[in-house]
């Protein structure tokens, strides 16, 4: 009997413990504290322009030589891998940028795996914001033009992805982490299918955007012209010629666009959104100093070296090679606006190389290198920064009139149209301050470019293109800055840690 | 009045009967512990053969009246019995070992305690005495080497939390740490506690962890701490003080061997070799930066109580300086324990710690590693206190300037304790409710001077360290966390039958915030060092953030003997957490013992005093990862311009497992507790066999996710640990030397038998090397997979003869390494040495771990010697694969062995590029042994101290880490993992240090 009084209070015990617990059993339902849940946006007006906003944003990605679009590991590829530039720096610094100017990079290299990872987050962005917009309940226009911008920069992120590794894998909507080891997402897609797409996006972009003026609230958008301008280019590099001028050209008659007068002023902060720019990497300044590419600046400034002595202005490389120098003809503008030359010592006569700014190098024997990038230097002195020497507010030029008219003319001249690219090639010489000339060959065509556009992360993968309309380019072009062409080095190999976690299923280059 | 006579009659027969029988004489002395010396009050003394007996008073007293041929007979619960021949003596002290492995021995299981010899898990258990023996801060760091399958990683480091890994590593991502409960809270960062406090550490490395549910996977570490006893109060200061040096440095290249170096790997520098920047001898930066560091710990306690209250209190200051230069922590704790019995049926009590720290840390990941890789031909400072130029030579800042121009400050309080209430309505049931609380509030304030790269800081201007501004960053982080418990427990014999029935819930809240601001241009007096006094605007960054999480659980147990002999348990826990998007996990276990000795058969053995068989199996669980991981959330405010007007974005980008569940652990366990000749040689031997499946794990994703960290967390993964432990120890005496001898060893199969998807885990960066350690089937956890080197090109017939080699640049020269062609893209050697030609090359997991313990007491003399070790595992030395730049500087022993053409070695590269893929070059052996703790003590004859009114005094001079044989050339074979698979590469760990003290106990 007694066992059985203390059994029943037992029970009657537990029972209200039990009880007390299970009426906070709803609690357990925890929202993440501080944090903004996908659930919550959706019904926010702005979301849809906020998150097309953040893949611009993808353009400062990534701390030091981390994920990279447009930064300074992209330069390595553009113009270290190319004949214009040399990695330059101390020997022993940074020796994968070291291999890839060599072109002896394999699969283990980390700035193709830092630019395949930036780039793939950028696409992911992208395909983010575009599948909130497909949802988003709002007026067309406003919804078309935000999902131009989208694509836009979708496609210029696989137009560079496609040039520097070929086919890859084609993603136009964010996969659910499940499906990341499935062959749809990780197995190559062909050249020709990413240029298609890329094709369909910018085509839809040309279409939806708008024509936005430099002096608009909208500059630093994507604009029809941008849309139009690397349609063009995109075109150029498919040998679609027609097509290619017809887009370039359609940029010219917009009449939105022109050559700024001063060449060497287009590099420089008082140029920033100039009437020839047509779609550039925007900058600035923000309370937390950090709204600008990382490292695209200080990474290619004049280093110390010798002697040294003096407080440099960066890491040193991206150094504009011989070749590059000679390729200049007497009296192009282009030529001092585009390298900063060291001086020799002279004794006690000694000057050093005083940039447009006032800074001054001093001469070679406390100098790392004989050549620098004019195009990446930021003044700290003569225009404004917050501090930050490693996210100085550079802005970065991706399309810009000159090259519409440099694609406007290579496509006319295989079109049959040598009086069009005569007159346009001539603009830019006229405003280099070199000799006109008459209708051009497509190697006169080709020398504008490579003057024009030098240092401007454009040359190795316009070297590749030309090697494939006219063979034998590129080995020569390299013979010239001693280096060794082999044609497994038209695309970059693939990264091995991406290739590692496809199971296999992504497979290599030729130069991996 | 009757009484008083009886008792006077009794004692003139007592007295008469034994003058009858010899000379008696009255006797006296004083019991203590063997082991710290503390008088030991109510031990029985009995003169043997006879009826004659007596207790110790509260100083461990005695006075007992017996012939001067007797023996007399010491006798105390947990202790072993000690017979002592009287020898014509009037003094007798004794010194009284605590039998460990006895019988009656109590042991914490979680929500109760249990007998040993009714356990039917695997427990290990370590006393306070044993732990207090050695001068560190954690009391996990004494555990090292004192309970099988325990494995303690420690480090150097000033205030760093050793890692522990019980029975191996069973969890990657939701940490592989066990669970820490002190006194009820439920903990993971123990760095609070002061050794001198606890009790007994007891250790549940089984399946018994399953009343703790979706914690216990790992094991858990029940600490518990001092309470008073009833008796008069009693004072003890324990003090030490000593210094820590390095220990197994690591000796650079000098100025000749660099030079020399450099001549092969970056001939085009060796001109820049010229003063200023340069100087002519050599610069150990090591000592440069490197100092030897105070240590000191003071503690002070009073305990006592009366019938109805006893109460502990305590206080501690410790201070560890560490080896790096401006590196120091100091650590005040306090801590009051108070028990009050309001009625016979109700119990009040309080268990309450009040820590308080001061650290000034070191930024290892920047400095140390520039300390290793700084040339040795450019100065640390000159005379003028200007700074050699490090960035211009090498591009890495100069450790020394940074440390200095680096003042960073962390100050954490923390309040640890709880509050019950025990009420037993009838004799059976007890009723507890317990609130358990831990609280801290923490300042991190880190303050980074401003100087340029001129002439007045360098001795040459000039490189990339420079800092524009000063900056302040100011951190106030705070956590408040509690544990509500209400437990029921109803305990009945019924003849033989023992049965103890436990039901009850927890409720847990975890609620953190943090608080950050950061500014430019703060003076730098310190007095000024507060955001206001920088740029409101530039740079000027705040943030706040903070996690809430919660848990409920429900748990009951059942433990069930029959005659002492046959043993029954179970227990069962209902785990919620808001962690998972699926909230309730449900884990049980099974336990049965026999008790083979209490058979008839072996009961009167004279060789077997305890045998016991006992099995176990249980399932547990693991939810040791971040708030939040199954919701997908947004990225607010990223900056862009349209029209040089600032606008702020936001992206969708953290890719989220919305199925993300606990991991779980199933875990059998089978052991033998074993005693011989009067429990002198005793013992435990257990196998088990514990697989962690759904185990929670940063996958790697394939970048095309567009992941920013291209990170996942998901149940990925299944691993299995099995091994034996064998624990044993023999305690006698050879006339007045007692002696302790005790060891154990712990075997240990790490492996991974399964990951979903099938994704091999990569772990382990360094550098251009990319990810050395790989997680995949068949394979321990971080196993390192790299080329096989198999030797030196020694001349250009062996590199013709040698396969092709596609490494990234690095290309096949004399004096490189040649690697072996095991494999290619079809699975078999293609002439071609590339990324499909690594192999498997061991991991840091280790085979064997154990330790062995020496004791030795003779007269008031103490020595003891804790050793430590383990065996079967590699280390990857990463400090020597990264070259983070071509001038890094090299270890002596490399630049000694390296081939040269008049060296021609087989082994050594002629040069490390910084383009050398990994290999199993630079794998070495993590085997050691170390004498962990060397500790001579002497105790002052009490009689001596009578006078002075003290009860004892001890002196002792002690060494932590006396030496340690090892085999691997870096610093320590102990590291510290940044994540479990990464274990084993070792790139910047603080440097281990040999410790010496001296120190004093006193009692009053």
């Amino acid at each position: 009997m007694k066992s059985l009084y203390k059994f029943s209070t037992i029970t009657a015990m537990t029972a209200l413990l039990v009880g007390t617990g299970y009426s906070c059993k709803n609690s357990l339902d925890v929202n993440p504290q501080g944090e903004i849940t996908e659930a919550q946006i959706i019904s926010d007006p702005n979301v849809a322009s906020n998150l097309v906003t953040g893949i611009y944003n993808i353009f400062f990605a990534g701390d030091a030589f981390g994920n990279d679009v447009r930064g300074f590991q992209f330069t390595v590829l553009g113009d270290i891998a190319s004949d214009d530039a040399d990695k330059g720096s101390t020997a022993s610094d940074y020796g994968d940028a070291n291999t890839i100017d060599q072109l002896t990079a394999n699969g283990n290299n980390g700035v193709v795996n830092n630019i395949w990872k930036g780039y793939y987050q950028a696409i992911a962005r992208a395909n983010q914001a575009l599948s909130q917009l497909q949802n988003a309940q709002f007026d067309a226009t406003v919804k078309n033009r935000l999902i131009g911008e989208a694509r836009f920069l979708r496609a210029m992120f696989y137009f560079n992805l496609v040039r520097i590794f070929g086919g890859v894998p084609l993603l136009d909507r964010v996969p659910a982490a499940s499906e990341a080891n499935s062959p749809q997402f990780q197995t190559r897609a062909t050249a020709e299918d990413i240029y298609k797409f890329v094709i369909a996006d910018l085509t839809f972009a040309a279409e939806n955007l708008p024509v936005i003026a430099n002096n608009s609230a909208d500059v630093g958008r994507a604009s029809k012209g941008a849309a139009q301008a690397l349609l063009s280019k995109v075109y150029l590099y498919n040998k679609d010629y027609t097509n290619a001028y017809a887009m370039s050209d359609a940029v010219i008659k917009s009449n939105n666009y022109s050559l700024l007068a001063d060449y060497t002023l287009l590099f420089r902060q008082v140029s920033n959104n100039s009437k020839e720019s047509i779609f550039e990497i925007q900058a600035g300044q923000n309370l937390a100093c950090n709204a600008a590419i990382d490292r695209f600046t200080v990474a290619q400034g004049p280093r110390a070296g010798g002697k040294n002595g003096w407080v440099d202005r960066g890491y040193g490389f991206n150094n504009p090679s011989q070749s590059l120098v000679n390729e200049f003809e007497a009296g192009d503008v282009r030529k001092n606006a585009t390298i900063i030359t060291i001086n020799p010592s002279n004794g006690a006569n000694s000057v050093g190389t005083v940039l447009y700014d006032g800074f001054r190098i001093p001469t070679q024997d406390s100098v790392q290198n004989q050549r620098y990038n004019y195009k990446a230097y930021y003044s700290r002195q003569a225009e404004p920064n917050c501090g930050n020497f490693d996210r100085l507010p550079k802005h970065v030029m991706v399309i810009r009139y000159a090259e519409v008219l440099l694609i406007h003319a290579e496509a006319a001249l295989q079109t049959g149209q040598g009086g069009i690219a005569q007159s346009d090639i001539n603009q830019l010489r006229t405003r280099a301050k070199v000799p006109t000339i008459g209708i051009p060959t497509l190697q006169q065509i080709w020398h504008e470019r490579r003057v024009e556009l030098a240092m401007e992360q454009d040359r190795f993968f316009d070297l590749v293109r030309q090697d494939a309309v006219q063979p034998g380019r590129a080995a020569a072009a390299f013979a010239a800055d001693g280096k060794t062409w082999n044609a497994n080095r038209a695309l970059f190999p693939i990264p091995q840690q991406q290739i590692d976690l496809s199971g296999g299923l992504l497979k290599p280059n030729p130069s991996n | 009045m009757k009484r008083i006579f009886t008792r006077i009659v009794f004692l003139a027969l007592l007295f008469l009967s034994s003058f009858a029988l010899a000379q008696n004489g009255t006797i006296t002395g004083k019991v203590i512990d063997a082991t710290d010396k503390q008088p030991l009050p109510g031990v029985t003394v009995k003169l043997s053969g006879s009826a004659t007996g007596t207790q110790t008073d509260a100083q461990g007293n005695y006075t007992i009246s017996a012939p001067a041929n007797g023996t007399l007979t010491f006798s105390y619960i947990g202790y072993a019995n000690q017979d002592v021949t009287i020898n014509n003596r009037t003094t007798i002290d004794v010194n009284l070992a605590a039998s460990n492995k006895s019988l009656e021995q109590v042991v914490v299981i979680g929500y109760g305690t249990q007998r040993k010899r009714d356990v039917t898990g695997s427990i290990g258990n370590v006393s306070g005495a044993e732990l207090t023996k050695q001068p560190v801060q954690t009391p996990t760091q004494a555990l090292q080497g004192k309970v099988a399958g325990v494995q303690v990683l420690g480090s150097g480091q000033p205030n760093a939390q050793p890692q522990l890994r019980i029975r191996g590593t069973g969890s990657v991502l939701g940490g592989a740490n066990p669970l820490y409960v002190v006194d009820g809270v439920l903990t993971d960062d123990i760095r609070n506690i002061n050794n001198n406090d606890i009790v007994s550490i007891d250790v549940l490395k089984d399946a018994s962890a399953a009343i703790y549910g979706v914690r216990g996977a790992n094991g858990v570490v029940i600490i518990t701490t001092r309470k008073g006893k009833n008796g008069p109060p009693v004072i003890r200061y324990d003090a030490n003080a000593g210094f820590r040096e390095l220990s197994n440095r690591v000796q650079m290249a000098n100025r000749d061997q660099y030079i020399n170096y450099l001549r092969d790997a970056s001939p085009n520098d060796v001109a820049r070799d010229v003063a200023p920047l340069t100087t002519p001898g050599t610069t150990d930066w090591y000592d440069a930066v490197l100092r030897k560091g105070l240590q000191m710990s003071h503690n002070l306690s009073l305990a006592g109580g009366s019938e109805k209250t006893t109460y502990f209190f305590s206080a501690n200051a410790f201070t560890d300086d560490g080896l790096i230069k401006t590196n120091s922590f100091d650590r005040y704790s306090f801590r009051s324990n108070i028990d009050v019995k309001i009625t016979d049926n109700l119990t009040f009590g309080t268990q309450m710690s009040l820590t308080r720290s001061n650290e000034r840390p070191v930024p290892l990941s920047g400095v140390y590693s520039n300390v290793y890789r700084a040339a040795p031909i450019i100065p640390a400072q000159d005379e003028n206190g200007r700074y050699g130029n490090t960035s211009i030579w090498g591009n890495l800042g100069n450790p020394l300037l940074s440390l200095n121009k680096t003042n960073n400050q962390t100050i954490n309080n923390r309040v640890q304790g709880n509050v019950y209430l025990e009420y037993k309505p009838i004799k059976s049931l007890t009723l507890r409710t317990a609130l358990n609380a831990d609280a801290y509030w923490n300042k991190q304030r880190n303050y980074n001077a401003k100087f340029a790269a001129d002439g007045n800081i360098f001795t040459v201007a000039g490189g990339q360290q420079f800092s524009n501004f000063s900056t302040l960053f100011i951190q106030n982080d705070q956590s408040f966390w509690t544990v509500w418990d209400n437990t029921a427990t109803w305990q009945q014999s019924f003849g033989q039958h023992n049965l103890t029935v436990l039901g009850g819930f927890t409720q847990e809240y975890i609620k953190t915030d943090l608080f950050s601001g950061s500014r430019r241009d703060v003076p730098e007096d310190p007095d000024l060092w507060y955001l206001n006094t920088g740029n409101p605007d530039v740079g000027a960054v705040y943030a706040n953030s903070g996690t809430l999480f919660r848990r409920l659980s429900y748990l009951g147990r059942i433990n069930y003997s029959y005659a002492g002999k046959y043993l029954f348990n179970t227990s069962f826990r209902a785990d919620g957490s808001s962690r998972f998007s699926k909230k309730y996990g449900y884990f049980s276990t099974f336990g049965a013992g026999w008790v083979i000795s209490q058979e008839d058969f072996l009961r009167d053995s004279k060789v077997i005093s305890n045998l016991k068989l006992r099995g176990s199996w249980g399932q547990l669980g693991n939810d040791n990862i971040a708030q939040g991981l199954f919701i997908t959330t947004v990225q607010p405010n990223l900056p862009y311009f349209y029209n040089n007007s600032l606008t702020l974005g936001s992206a969708i980008q953290d890719i989220k497992d919305p199925n993300l569940k606990w991991e779980k652990t199933t875990q059998f366990d089978f052991g033998i507790e074993y005693g011989f000749l009067n429990n002198k040689l005793t013992g435990e031997i257990d196998y088990y066999n514990k697989k962690v499946v759904d185990a929670l794990t940063n996958v790697t994703l394939p970048a095309i996710l567009g992941d920013p960290d291209a990170l996942f967390v998901t149940n990925a993964a299944s691993y299995r640990n099995s091994g034996v432990e064998f624990a044993i120890k023999w305690s006698d005496k050879i006339g007045k030397l007692n002696y302790t001898i005790g060891g154990n060893i712990n075997y240990n199969k790490n492996e991974v038998v399964g990951l979903n998807g099938g994704q091999a885990l990569l772990g382990g960066s360094i550098g251009n090397q990319g990810n050395i350690t790989r997680t995949d089937n068949g394979q321990p956890i971080a196993s390192y997979y790299v080329l096989q080197q198999t030797g030196i090109f020694q001349n250009q017939q062996q590199i013709d003869a040698a396969p092709s080699y596609n490494l990234g640049g690095y290309g096949k020269s004399i004096g490189g390494m040649v690697y072996a062609d095991v494999s290619g893209p079809a699975g078999v050697p293609d002439g071609v040495v590339d990324s499909y030609d690594r192999v498997y090359a061991g991991s840091y997991q280790p085979k064997y771990y154990g330790g062995f313990n020496i004791g030795l007491d003779y007269e008031n003399w103490d020595l003891s010697a804790d050793f430590y070790g383990n065996w079967g595992n590699q280390i990857y030395n990463g400090r020597k694969a990264f070259r983070a730049n071509a001038l890094d500087n090299i270890q002596a022993d490399y630049a000694n062995n390296r081939w040269t053409p008049t060296n021609a070695s087989n082994t050594d590269p002629r040069t490390i590029p910084q383009n050398m893929p990994a290999s199993t070059y630079f794998v070495e052996s993590g085997a050691f042994l170390r004498l962990n703790n060397l500790t001579l003590g002497y105790t002052f004859p009490a009689e001596m101290l009578k006078r002075i009114k003290i009860n004892k005094i001890r002196v002792f001079a002690a060494s932590q880490n006396f030496f340690t044989a090892k085999r691997y050339s870096g610093f320590t074979p102990e590291l510290i993992p940044a994540d479990v698979i990464s274990s084993g590469v070792d790139l910047n760990g603080y440097p281990t240090t040999r410790t010496f003290t001296f120190g004093l106990n006193v009692e009053f």
